[in-house]
């Protein structure tokens, strides 16, 4: 009969106004990212608090956007003294080349996603000493003894 | 004090205006006696775009109307363009991936498997089958993410406004699978020349059934909220009929070629990844028209559920990836390699020079000769089957002004 | 007190519940529409987001009104006053109860229509009078819409006319009351003559509307805000309360001819009384909850669709059925020896 599709519309529309509302009420609900999100590159520390870069320039040279600059001067003992770290956050689209680049797991991508400022001069940060971009408000699980493995390689090795 | 009326109803046709030059010129703008005491009518030039909230992107249509009736159309493109295929003369092959996400946004995945294609056989890397089967699957995803998307716009365009969201409920769960095997919702830099940047994680198995288990019955319910519709069904059936030999002039692929009654499907025909090993049918329509190319895409959806099942079932073991370096250097060559992208066929062409950089690249969408069919079979509708007919043809512009 | 007191009292009052009635309306819209697609409406300002509205009428109120410098201004400038005093209007027949009401008219559904017709005239100005072709569109489109329904939707309560025999409200009302054979209420939706007679008023109720899945003359999808897309501040306030009060009069209309208007199935018109206008506005809003279901949910008809539906369809039905009921009727009330 012209017409049934239309009830049968209007049935399904009220099916689902009764199982309820599927929204997060952000900001005070908030949602767990899974473990890969990519956000913004933070660096990781080791044990005593020192980040592991030696200045390599791999990720510098993998960015597509050129977004990673380092400066460094090198002391008479071959030693790499890294004076500025540029993180142009800005501009960074989180692609994770810089990390899966880097040799020593330097870097990581954080889960913080709440990155917005008032200047856009605020968005360039030095990666290693700036607050903002060294120390995110959200970074995955860190992974240690105990916790659920990645893939499933991971589950056959242990 | 400007007189309204001279704002309103323009002189001249687009042809006099000097920034018009088709190869078909317009019907030019009548004075004609309407028979009723005499009246003149004059044709409307309006302008749909590029900010409307229905075209998609934004694509702009000027287009001349007599009363509510088309009489010609033009597209006006390039307001989205970020010279994709100039940055790729730059970047290099590991990071061509990137900007092939940002073409047609909405399906990614289906951009860089194109890159992907082209280098492999340009360097004759032979990709493990684990990587093949992770390829489809996540392709398979990314099409039914974004066949939901065009789903509910396109209901939105008639003024239906409950399925777009129930629509992107179901897209939500495909997101947050993509975001758990790739790292991001929709650029996802995941596929790479040689396989996957990394494997599957642990218990992504079960979040895909799942969400297959559950989208049985909400793709029904979708089809029976829209395309049962009585209403829906008026404002479709009928519309923006396509001939065959019209698409296949205009060069036409994907779900507009299929509906028209032709049955191209590159999976099929020329087949990549794990498509030889997977049993699937390929929709395919009579007459081209609205309704038509909404079976058509329908029922892909139901096929590409089926596709994900069978890589589940079938995954077999292996590397996630080729051993290839680090740095891509390619020697001197040239190929085409495409991709069945949820918009048509998606195809790189590379001419490569033996440098890290490609020499040229050039990206070829479906959705660039959908916008150029407009212009053909737009005239004889009405203002309101525009929308229709755009909304049917699934035009991304990402991909089309690149 | 003074029969103009008394008069301009509720002339205010009319204006108040107008204004109440839009409060409460874009609330329920947007809380309605926001569950029917799965997520919550407005929530935070004030208990369940009642706040909204007032917070968002300040807005509107300290908005720029914006007047681009090519529109005709004297049509731009009446349009919204044209569009809104009629919707005022049509309040003045409606029966809130047994005696309250803002006039007893012999001729209120007559009138009621009557007012709801000068409408189309102001969206038409509107539409106009913006320099626009979008919004040209939408007002043409919506001039013929409505002004073709006009007739089906008076020609679809002419049986409920002849059944009572009077066209003024309140008696229409006090007619339903009470039973056939003892158990089923005597509301006149559930009389078997008067179901195409309510599907043809919903339909022809709905296209006066300008309600989905009638509303090409502001369809968002196609023409942003159709004829009203060059207004802002409180002239665009205008149109939409005009619109939110129309449908009040409609979904009252409906309520008062088909659904026993303020009374209560099986109880005694004397006991409802002091609740009747509660009674009356409760219905009145569940018919506006489905008129806002059915916007969730239909896609929008085609304008040429629709006009042939109205000419070729709905008005040979409509006097066809005027015929046999007609016919009917007066048999029956022959063969019963009431005159």
């Amino acid at each position: 009969m012209w017409g049934s599709g239309l009830i049968k519309g209007m049935r399904i529309t009220m099916r689902n106004m009764l199982r309820g509302p599927i929204t997060l009420k952000y900001p005070y609900e908030r949602y767990e990212l899974p473990e890969r999100a990519r956000w913004s590159v933070a660096p990781t520390f080791d044990a005593e608090g020192n980040h592991k870069c030696t200045a390599c320039m791999s990720c510098v040279r993998v960015c597509p956007d050129h977004i990673l600059d380092l400066q460094m001067t090198v002391a008479e003992d071959k030693s790499k003294h890294i004076d500025i770290f540029r993180y142009e956050l800005g501009a960074c689209m989180m692609c994770g080349l810089c990390v899966e680049a880097c040799p020593f797991d330097a870097i990581h991508m954080s889960h913080d996603y709440e990155l917005a400022v008032t200047a856009p001069e605020d968005l360039t940060y030095d990666l290693l000493t700036d607050t903002a971009a060294a120390r995110p408000k959200r970074e995955p699980r860190p992974a240690g003894a105990g916790s659920t493995p990645e893939t499933e390689k991971e589950a056959d090795d242990a | 004090m400007i007189d309204a009326r001279n704002i309103i109803l323009e002189t001249g046709s687009l042809a006099a205006e000097g920034t018009y030059n088709p190869g078909r010129p317009p019907a030019s703008i009548k004075r004609t006696p309407s028979g009723v005491d005499g009246l003149t009518t004059e044709h409307l030039i309006i302008n749909m775009g590029p900010q409307h909230p229905s075209t998609h992107g934004v694509l702009r249509l000027v287009i001349e109307v007599d009363g509510e009736e088309i009489v010609a159309a033009e597209t006006s493109l390039g307001y989205l363009h970020r010279g994709i295929e100039k940055l790729a003369e730059s970047r290099r092959y590991e990071q061509l991936g990137t900007l092939m996400d940002r073409g047609d946004y909405v399906s990614g995945i289906h951009g860089e498997q194109a890159v992907a294609l082209a280098v492999e056989r340009m360097l004759e890397i032979e990709v493990p089958a684990k990587a093949r089967y992770i390829r489809t699957l996540m392709a398979e995803i990314t099409r039914i993410a974004s066949h939901l998307v065009w789903f509910g716009t396109f209901g939105l365009d008639t003024g239906a406004m409950g399925q777009f969201l129930y629509a992107v409920r179901d897209r939500e769960v495909l997101l947050d699978i993509l975001e758990t095997v790739s790292g991001q919702r929709m650029m996802f830099n995941y596929v790479r020349p040689g396989g996957v940047v990394a494997d599957l994680p642990v218990g992504i198995d079960a979040m895909i059934r799942s969400f297959c288990d559950g989208f049985d019955g909400y793709l029904e319910e979708h089809h029976d909220l829209l395309g049962g519709n009585e209403i829906f069904q008026h404002r479709v059936k009928g519309v923006g009929a396509i001939p065959r030999d019209t698409a296949l002039a205009f060069g036409l692929t994907g779900a507009n070629l299929r509906a028209t009654g032709i049955g191209f499907d590159v999976r099929r025909d020329r087949p990549y990844d794990a498509y030889p090993e997977l049993e699937f049918d390929v929709p395919v329509g009579t007459i081209g028209d609205a309704w038509d190319r909404y079976m058509v895409r329908m029922e892909e959806m139901r096929q590409a559920l089926r596709m994900i099942r069978q890589c589940l079932d079938g995954m077999p073991e292996g590397e996630h990836t080729a051993r290839v370096p680090k740095v891509l250097r390619v020697p001197e060559g040239e190929i085409y390699a495409a991709t069945e992208s949820s918009r048509g066929e998606t195809g790189v062409h590379i001419i490569a020079d033996g440098s890290v950089n490609p020499a040229r690249f050039h990206y070829r969408s479906g959705s660039l000769y959908a916008c150029q069919v407009l212009e053909e079979i737009l005239p004889g509708h009405l203002l309101a089957d525009a929308v229709m007919i755009v909304g049917s043809l699934d035009i991304m512009l990402g991909e089309v002004d690149r | 007190m003074s029969p103009l007191l008394v008069a301009l009292l509720r002339i205010l009052a009319a204006l108040g519940l107008m204004l109440f009635n839009g409060v409460i309306l874009i609330w329920m819209l947007r809380r309605v529409l926001g569950h029917l697609h799965l997520r919550y409406g407005p929530i935070h300002n004030g208990w369940q987001g009642l706040l909204q509205t007032p917070y968002d009428v300040l807005k509107l109120l300290t908005k720029e009104d914006v007047t681009p410098s090519a529109v005709d201004r004297i049509l731009f400038a009446l349009a919204p006053a044209v569009v809104f005093t009629p919707s005022l209007l049509a309040y003045a027949a409606l029966p809130f109860s047994g005696t309250w009401k803002i006039t007893a008219l012999d001729t209120g559904l007559l009138f009621t229509f009557a007012a709801l017709s000068i409408v189309p005239i102001g969206i038409l100005m509107a539409g106009w009078a913006s320099a626009n072709k979008w919004s040209l569109l939408g007002g043409m489109r919506s001039a013929a819409q409505q002004i073709a329904y006009e007739v089906p939707l008076l020609l679809s309560v002419l049986p409920i006319v002849m059944f009572a025999g009077t066209m003024n409200l309140g008696t229409i009302v006090e007619a339903q009351s009470g039973t056939w054979l003892g158990f089923i209420p005597r509301w006149n939706i559930l009389f078997p003559g008067f179901w195409p007679t309510f599907v043809l008023f919903w339909i022809a109720g709905l296209v006066e509307l300008n309600a989905t899945p009638f509303d090409m003359s502001e369809a968002e999808s196609e023409l942003v805000a159709g004829f009203a897309s060059e207004y802002s501040a409180m002239k665009f306030g205008l149109l939409f309360l005009s619109e939110f009060s129309n449908q009040f009069v409609i979904s009252a209309l409906g309520v008062t001819l088909f659904f026993g208007g303020w009374m209560l199935p099986w109880v005694p018109v004397e006991l409802v009384a002091p609740f009747a206008p509660f009674i009356f506005m409760f219905k009145v809003y569940l018919g506006i909850f489905v008129i806002m279901w059915i916007r969730g949910t239909f896609p929008r008809v085609r304008i040429d669709q629709l006009m042939q539906v109205g000419w070729k369809w709905l008005i040979p039905i409509n006097l066809a059925w005027i015929i046999v009921f007609g016919t009917v009727w007066k048999l029956f009330t022959l063969g019963q020896g009431v005159s």
